[in-house]
This record gives structure tokens, C-alpha cells and sequence, in this order.
């Protein structure tokens, strides 16, 4: 207890003493900390979207407009025998295309009444399961829609979940290439801002060494001393972090009617957000640590 | 007490610090080593203070062989042994008191005890009125007190001193040297190493000296 109590004294007073440098090494774990926990808060962010989205996942059956009243009762019994992968399904005629065009579009309504015919296609908008949402059921489901007569096109929004789902992933690996880079790079400066305060003491460790001073006296300090600057790095990269998040989350407007919702923007996890701390304080600590071994 | 067989001590090649030196410093004895510059003097009290280890021979301590020590043992070695630098290696930022203190602090001492011990070697040395300033604040002879002061917080069985008066004048030394009188009287071993021969014939004690690593006179 009184060496835990000695290593904190020093630790601090060393960190003000030299409180330009330590500056330098706290601003270098944040920044680095900053990078990683944000390409982890965005590609969390996506992933949730995904995860609505895969929720909402629908297929749109485009009806040829001359199919026949047993073509398209064909195309209905077939969404029923895939009640597994279906869980809802409506059928939208010509008329009601047009009706909803002119609700959601209220603007172009009377370029719509200009038309001589309606060039909206009829449809069955069909509502897919949840648990079938992620799996390739709903794929197999829309290609055999599309050999099914009186069909003439199938969407299915799987395409943009997939790749959405791909610059999560990617996100995330840049966040670890980028942010391994910046850590690495933090580490090396706080070696170098405790080797400083180390050469700035060397007297005074050099007496502590001949008075036969444990080494956890020797090198706590120093030790604890970088693990200070991982922590307080962390902590001003989550504050900056946070701050950009309610910046994000300010912002007015909305994309894909709801879909991607700003205001929505989750920050990082509690446990998250405590590994980033642990892990800066751990690479200030291992700076500590390297630079502290150095005099022995 | 301080026992070398043969102890050699080799920086390079060619160039022997110490060679074949045998000698023997009995419990409470007081030994002025001397010589020339270069002669081994501060060589074996690098090897006593157990920062270098020789490359032959063997030197024992109080029975303990320094080569064959672990690192806590040399901690535990350590703790026994006083040491006085020419130059006082004292903390310019820490006062008189703080530089004493700071020993038995970084050892884990106690406060009470710690205060109580610092007071008392602080009113051996003289300085208790001086306990509050900073070494850049003492004249030299003052320093080298506090460095005595500091060598002795610990009781150590052993005090090492290398050129003590090296940096003060004569009437100084003689004081610092009345000092280390004073704390061999108590019955500590203390070896000092010095070229000032006529500071060893005022004090008048067991003289060994060196010359190129190699005991020329044991008197």
C-alpha cells in the first residue's frame, strides 16, 4: 500500500512537472483511441441498420399488365406455399400503384394525371420473415417468382443490405489496421515522454538502485506515470468521440424515410467504452513499462 | 568483513582496472584507499557497491559472495551499505530534509520512524538548521554533510566513500573526514577512497594503496 501510495505521488508530480510532454503523449493515445473508437461507433451503427433493415426486408413481384386472373392467382398460391419465408403479402392492383405514387409524391401528382395511361405495374408486396431475412430462403423464393408466368420483375433490397454490410465489415478492419498504426505509434510516444522524465530523475534513480530500493519503486512510477496518460488519452478520445456523436445526432434530416435515422446514432457501448479505456491505459503502461527497463 | 581473492577487474582487453587484488578489511576497520588517477580505486568500490562484478577472483562481504547474488539479494546487500559520492548526488528539487527522507522512503520505511531517523542523523551532521533548504542553497562542505547524512539513515555496517573532500578545501575535508571518524567509532566499517595524501596522514588510518589495479603499499 505504501508503495502504491509512493508510485502515485511520483506518477503525478512527474506528470505535471513534465506536463508539456505528457501533454504530447495523451493527445497521441486519444487521437489514436479517437480513430478506433470511431470507426467502431460507425460500424456498430451500421451493423443496427442492417439489423432494421434486414428486419424490413421486403420483395416487390411486378405483375406483367396483361396477366390473366389464373396467372396472377398462380404467382399468389406460390408466396403462400413459402408461408416459411412470407410473412405477409398484399396485392397492389394498377389503380392502387398510382394512388400511392400520388400520396408519397405529392409534387409530381399532376405530372402523374398528365399521362395518357398509368405506367405502374401491379404487385404483390410481399413481407418477409425476420429469421429468413438474413438467409438465402428469400433469394430462392425470388427466382422462382421470376420463372412464374406473368412476371415480369422481382426486387429484392438483399443487394444493398449485403454490400451495406460489406463497408460495415470494412469500416471495422480499417478501424483496426488504422487504429493498430496510431496505438503503435502512441506507444512509442509515451516510451518517449517517460524516458524523458526517467533521464530528467536519473540521479535520483541511480540513489534509489544503491540504497537497494525495490524495483517496484523504481519502476512503479514510471509505470504508473504511462498508464495515467493511456487513461486520461482514453478518456478525452470517448468525450471527443461522444461530442462528435451528439453533433451527428443534432442533424435534422433522415434518409430512406426513417431507415437511417441521425438522431438514432448509438455511441459505444458501456463495456465497449470501458475496453477502451482499459486499453489505453494498457498502452500507456506497456510505454511505461519499455521505457522504465531501460536504466537497468 | 571485506574480503577479495584475486579479484580482477577487466574493461577490455588489455586494459585491467584491478588485477589479482587480495586483500582483507576487518569488521570496524577504517581503509584509505589511494593512488593515482586510474589506479582502481573507484573500480573496487563499484565492485563493494556491487554496480560491476569482477571478471575474476572472488570478493566477499560479510561472507556473501557479491557475484552469486540475485537481484532482491543485492537489493538486501545494498541496504546495508552507505555510500558518499565527490560530487553528492544529492536532488536539486528535494530540501535537506526530503533528500535525507527520501531514502528510508523509497525502502518503505514508515513515516514516524522515518521523521524520527532523519531528525536524528540531520542533528549528527549539523544541519537541523538547514532542513528546509535546497541543495543549491548549502556550500559544499554542507552538501557533502547531507550525503554523509543520507549514507548514515539507514545505519549501514558498511560506508563507502569516493573522493568525499574532493570538491571542498582543506580545513573542510578535515571536518567531513572528523565525521567519518565519528561514524567508524560507532563501530561501522568505512572505506574512503582518496589521492589527498596529506588529508590520510593528518587522519592517520590503515592506507592501501593502488597503482595500475594493483595493491603497492598495504600499511
Amino acid at each position: 500500500m505504501r508503495a502504491f501510495r509512493y508510485c502515485v505521488d511520483e506518477a503525478t508530480a512527474s506528470l505535471w512537472r513534465g506536463r508539456g510532454a505528457s501533454l504530447l503523449a495523451i493527445l497521441t493515445i486519444a487521437i489514436a483511441l479517437f480513430v478506433l473508437s470511431g470507426f467502431l461507433v460507425v460500424s456498430s451503427n451500421l451493423e443496427r441498420l442492417i439489423a432494421r433493415w434486414n428486419d424490413a426486408a421486403e420483395l416487390s413481384v411486378y405483375l406483367a399488365d396483361d396477366i390473366s386472373q389464373e396467372q396472377r392467382i398462380s404467382v399468389d398460391q406460390v408466396l403462400a406455399r413459402n408461408d416459411a419465408v412470407v410473412a405477409a403479402r398484399e396485392y397492389l392492383s394498377k389503380a392502387d400503384a398510382l394512388r400511392r405514387f400520388k400520396r408519397d409524391f405529392p409534387d409530381l401528382a399532376t405530372t402523374a394525371d398528365g399521362l395518357a395511361s398509368n405506367p405502374f405495374p401491379a404487385s404483390f408486396e410481399v413481407r418477409l420473415r425476420a429469421a429468413h431475412s438474413a438467409d438465402d430462403a428469400p433469394a430462392k423464393l425470388a427466382a422462382q417468382l421470376r420463372q412464374t408466368a406473368g412476371v415480369v420483375d422481382v426486387r429484392y433490397d438483399r443487394q444493398w443490405i449485403e454490400r451495406l454490410s460489406s463497408v460495415a465489415d470494412l469500416c471495422r478492419l480499417m478501424g483496426y489496421v488504422l487504429g493498430g498504426i496510431l496505438v503503435a505509434a502512441a506507444v512509442v510516444t509515451v516510451t518517449s515522454v517517460v524516458r524523458l522524465a526517467l533521464y530528467g530523475r536519473k540521479d535520483e534513480i541511480k540513489i534509489m538502485e544503491l540504497v537497494g530500493a525495490p524495483i517496484g519503486y523504481i519502476r512503479g512510477p514510471f509505470v504508473l506515470e504511462g498508464t495515467l496518460q493511456g487513461g486520461l488519452g482514453a478518456g478525452l478520445a470517448l468525450a471527443a468521440l461522444w461530442s462528435a456523436v451528439l453533433v451527428v445526432r443534432s442533424r435534422e434530416y433522415q434518409v430512406v424515410d426513417g431507415l437511417a435515422d441521425f438522431s438514432a446514432t448509438a455511441f459505444l457501448a458501456p463495456s465497449l467504452a470501458a475496453l477502451v479505456v482499459t486499453g489505453g491505459m494498457l498502452v500507456g503502461c506497456v510505454g511505461g513499462f519499455i521505457a522504465a527497463r531501460t536504466p537497468r | 568483513m571485506i574480503d577479495a581473492q584475486n579479484v580482477s577487474k577487466l574493461y577490455n582487453r588489455s586494459v585491467y582496472a584491478l588485477r589479482d587484488l587480495t586483500l582483507k578489511i576487518e569488521k570496524g576497520d577504517f581503509v584509505f584507499l589511494t593512488g593515482p588517477s586510474g589506479a582502481g580505486k573507484s573500480t573496487f568500490l563499484r565492485l563493494l557497491l556491487r554496480e560491476e562484478t569482477p571478471n575474476k577472483g572472488a570478493l566477499r562481504v560479510a561472507g556473501r559472495d557479491l557475484s552469486r547474488l540475485t537481484t532482491r539479494q543485492v537489493q538486501a546487500y545494498r541496504r546495508g551499505v552507505g555510500f558518499v559520492f565527490q560530487d553528492f548526488k544529492l536532488i536539486p528539487r528535494m530540501t535537506v530534509l526530503e533528500n535525507i527522507a527520501f531514502v528510508p522512503k523509497v525502502l518503505g520505511a514508515g513515516s514516524v520512524p522515518m521523521r524520527r531517523r532523519t531528525f536524528q542523523v540531520l542533528k549528527w551532521v549539523g544541519l537541523q538548521h538547514r532542513m528546509n533548504a535546497f541543495p543549491l542553497e548549502l556550500s559544499g562542505g554542507e552538501q557533502q554533510r547531507v550525503a554523509i547524512a543520507r549514507a548514515l539513515i539507514n545505519d549501514p555496517v558498511l560506508v563507502l566513500a569516493d573522493e568525499p573532500t574532493g570538491n571542498l578545501d582543506p580545513d573542510l575535508s578535515l571536518e567531513i573526514m572528523n565525521l567519518f571518524r565519528e561514524i567508524n567509532a560507532r563501530g561501522t566499517t568505512v572505506v574512503v577512497a582518496t589521492h589527498d595524501r596529506e588529508l590520510i596522514r593528518q587522519v592517520g588510518r590503515h592506507t592501501i594503496t593502488l597503482a595500475h589495479g594493483r595493491i603497492v603499499e598495504n600499511e
